[in-house]
């Protein structure tokens, strides 16, 4: 007994000990800028997760061929955060254990909130992908988003339902995630607003499966519209849903409802869907079709956009440095905040874009229809405060 | 028997002081990774009672932990409780909602009792995901402070780290001492063969009740100290899910087995994070290791190092059969069945 037990603990005080050295390895400060993008390669988040990481790799390739930034190539390192907000910590943790220059990613609202306080700490910029509201209302001034806060995309949202639409109810589908929950809170009171009437109000699960039974209180509720806030694998599973269904009345929904990974799981169901997009390979913008070539050139599929989100970070952390003349996070962060940086100075950005004073980005965007499989582009909105 | 310091507590007290040195050269995501393990271990301690020693299946660790966790997240951020008075109220919860549940488990036991508890984890996400106006919903609890002690902030790394070795060797020491006490026998008698435990005086009700009721103690006082490690919670990490790998924790490290947890804990908890350094093939790695060491040893790790020991003892018994064989001539037989008993 006694001399398993003992064996039992040099076991485990041997591993325990290799692992930490394994876990406390050196730090390396070589001549390649440090970039790490932490992003969701596994779990509910890998779609997005995948694009992002395919645009961050494809702008990385890109610069270094140039000669990289100021004269120093970048060295980018992945790690997976599991779309969990305690895989996320440790791994924005290490990033800033190993030195980033700047930290890229998550996507998921809730991994960037348990994570954010990490680079803000070490103060170590962080561009993101998320889209909920809630993290750049909390002062955090190493926080970037590479995308419209869906707060600011919803009275655009309503307006259109309201004015083009002409939709006196609308039956409102959401996930409830935080960022599912996020955007029904923020199109409710816009629609209400505009006296439209909330029909139903639906909540679905992330990773559901079937979306039948939603599909038909939609149609009970028989709104003059669907306004769909899912992530990418729902949208598509709810538009077969509600075709099977039979479901006729125009489906409104925002980016990631008119996704192209959406259309292509969705295929004939996702025809005739609209709404409001921050970002599509197909927007009449020749940076945008070039980037799509590219990308599709290189994986083998259409971007989404959380690929021109990955691939529009990298760019920023070029144009800023150089801007800056010098590796300086807080200057980085500084300069920023409250930055535009136009197509016309830095290609790679792909369409004019203006940082506020909290993180957020505003730039024009667009509405969009898919007909025959492809979103096709109706009007591009300005910007807010151009 | 010879009265002589148990190797368990021995262990116990050397670990410890290894453990608060050597980790101090780490930069603050190994210290994480450790306090992460330190953390897991204790819920993993307090499911090992439950499972390994009463011998009740739970899917609820992670649930508790969820509990523990929200408990203080709600009294620390919301409330402006200290940390040690919010451990102290998460526990208690914990520990009381342990009973409750642990009602069912009078009833029903092994794959139904799991199925109980797995609907228990099911309505705790659900609240924990649905109550907003208590628990922030999905967007879940941010800015969770870390304590400060007697006049000296615990909130950098290292010391919070140290914080939590304290806390698990508290912890650790008092489920030794439980296990040797005539309790932790009556656990195990319960979990071997429960008539002949109620046959023997033992209040069958009563242990049950309180396996659960420790061991979920153990998992609100693991969450407890979650939530201040990872400053921000929500639900997800809270779901079935997390119940499961606790359960693979406990069953990966050696059931029944009082170093179990820490060796399950470090399977599940540091070796995907190890394993970090293999790029996109790490979760396959890790599960590709998880089938081969369920497949050869259904016992845990400690389970092969208890098999590999029992093997050698069996070849020594075995050579020393062969060397007696000569002298007992034609009862060869014999002595090969009483040899073999007397491994057992």
């Amino acid at each position: 007994m006694i001399t398993g037990t003992f064996t039992a603990a040099i076991a485990l005080t041997a591993s325990v000990a290799a692992s930490l050295l394994a876990l406390g390895g050196p730090a390396q400060a070589a001549d390649p800028v440090k970039l790490i993008d932490v992003i969701e390669l596994s779990g509910p988040g890998a779609p997005a997760g995948t694009n992002w990481k395919n645009g961050v790799d494809l702008a990385v390739k890109e610069i270094n061929a140039k000669g990289g930034i100021l004269g120093r190539p970048i060295a980018v390192t992945h790690y997976d955060s599991q779309t969990n907000p305690g895989a996320t910590r440790a791994a924005v943790q290490r990033a800033v254990d190993e030195d980033a220059y700047v930290v890229l990613g998550p996507i998921f609202s809730g991994p960037i909130s348990a994570s954010m306080q990490i680079t803000q700490r070490a103060a170590v910029p962080q561009i993101v992908g998320g889209e909920a509201s809630a993290f750049t209302k909390q002062g955090n001034p190493y926080i970037f988003r590479t995308s419209l806060n869906q707060a600011d995309a919803m009275p655009k949202l309503a307006n259109y339902l309201r004015d083009e639409v002409k939709a006196k109810s609308v039956a409102v589908v959401w996930i409830n995630n935080d960022f599912g929950k996020g955007g029904r809170d923020a199109i409710i009171p816009e629609l209400q607003k505009r006296g439209i009437q909330v029909a139903a109000d639906i909540a679905t699960e992330s990773g559901q499966a079937d979306f039948a039974a939603d599909a038909i209180k939609v149609k009970n509720a028989n709104a003059d519209a669907v306004f769909v806030y899912l992530n990418e694998e729902e949208s598509a599973r709810f538009l077969r849903a509600a075709r099977q269904q039979g479901i006729a009345k125009p489906i409104i929904g925002e980016t990631t409802l008119l996704g192209a990974k959406v259309i292509e799981l969705a295929g004939e169901a996702a025809n005739g869907v609209k709404g409001h997009v921050g970002l599509l390979v197909d927007a009449p913008k020749p940076g945008f079709a070039a980037f799509g070539k590219k990308y599709q050139d290189a994986y083998g599929f259409t971007s989404d956009h959380n690929g021109i989100k990955g691939y529009t970070a990298v760019y920023t952390v070029k144009t800023i440095t150089e801007r800056v003349g010098k590796f300086d996070r807080e200057a980085f962060a500084k300069t920023l905040h409250g930055a535009r940086i136009d197509v016309a100075q830095e290609p790679g950005i792909l369409i004019d874009t203006k940082w506020l004073e909290n993180g957020d980005v505003d730039r024009e965007s667009f509405l969009v229809e898919v007909t025959d499989g492809k979103p096709v582009v109706k009007a591009t909105l300005p910007m807010i405060n151009p | 028997m010879i009265r002589r310091f148990d190797p368990t507590l021995l262990i116990l007290l050397v670990a410890f002081p290894i453990l608060w040195v050597l980790p101090s050269g780490l930069k603050s995501y190994g210290l994480y990774v450790v306090s992460l393990w330190l953390v897991m271990s204790i819920a993993a301690m307090g499911l090992n009672l439950t499972l390994g020693y009463a011998g009740l299946t739970s899917l609820a660790q992670g649930a508790f932990l969820g509990i523990g966790a929200y408990a203080t997240a709600i009294l620390t951020t919301k409330a402006g409780w200290p940390l040690p008075a919010a451990f102290l109220a998460s526990s208690g919860l914990s520990f009381a909602v342990g009973v409750l549940l642990g009602f069912p488990a009078l009833r029903v036991r092994h794959h139904y009792l799991a199925f109980v508890t797995l609907a228990f984890t099911v309505v705790v996400f659900l609240i924990a995901r649905n109550e907003q106006w208590l628990t922030g919903g999905v967007f879940g609890i941010a800015n969770i402070p870390r304590p400060v002690l007697f006049g000296s902030d615990l909130g950098a790394a290292l010391p919070f780290y140290r914080l939590l070795l304290c806390v698990t060797l508290v912890l650790a020491l008092a489920m030794w001492w439980l296990l040797k006490s005539p309790w932790g026998r009556a656990f195990l008698a319960l979990r071997e063969n429960p008539l002949r435990a109620a046959s023997l005086g033992v209040d069958i009700r009563a242990y049950t009740l309180l396996a659960f009721a420790i061991g979920s103690a153990y998992g609100g006082a693991a969450g407890s100290l979650y939530a201040p490690l990872v400053e921000f919670i929500d639900p997800a990490p809270f779901a079935l899910s997390a119940s499961f790998v606790l359960l693979l924790t406990v069953v990966a490290g050696g059931a029944g087995s009082f170093f179990g947890p820490f060796v399950g804990a470090f399977f599940s908890y540091m070796l995907p994070e190890l394993l970090r350094a293999t790029g996109g093939w790490y979760l396959i790695i890790y599960a590709a290791v998880v089938l081969v060491i369920v497949m050869i040893s259904p016992t845990g790790l400690l389970g092969l190092i208890e098999r590999w020991r029992d093997h050698r003892s069996q070849a020594k018994a075995a050579a020393a059969r062969a060397a007696a064989a000569p002298t007992l001539g034609t009862a060869a037989g014999g002595t090969d069945s009483l040899g073999k008993g007397a491994t057992q």
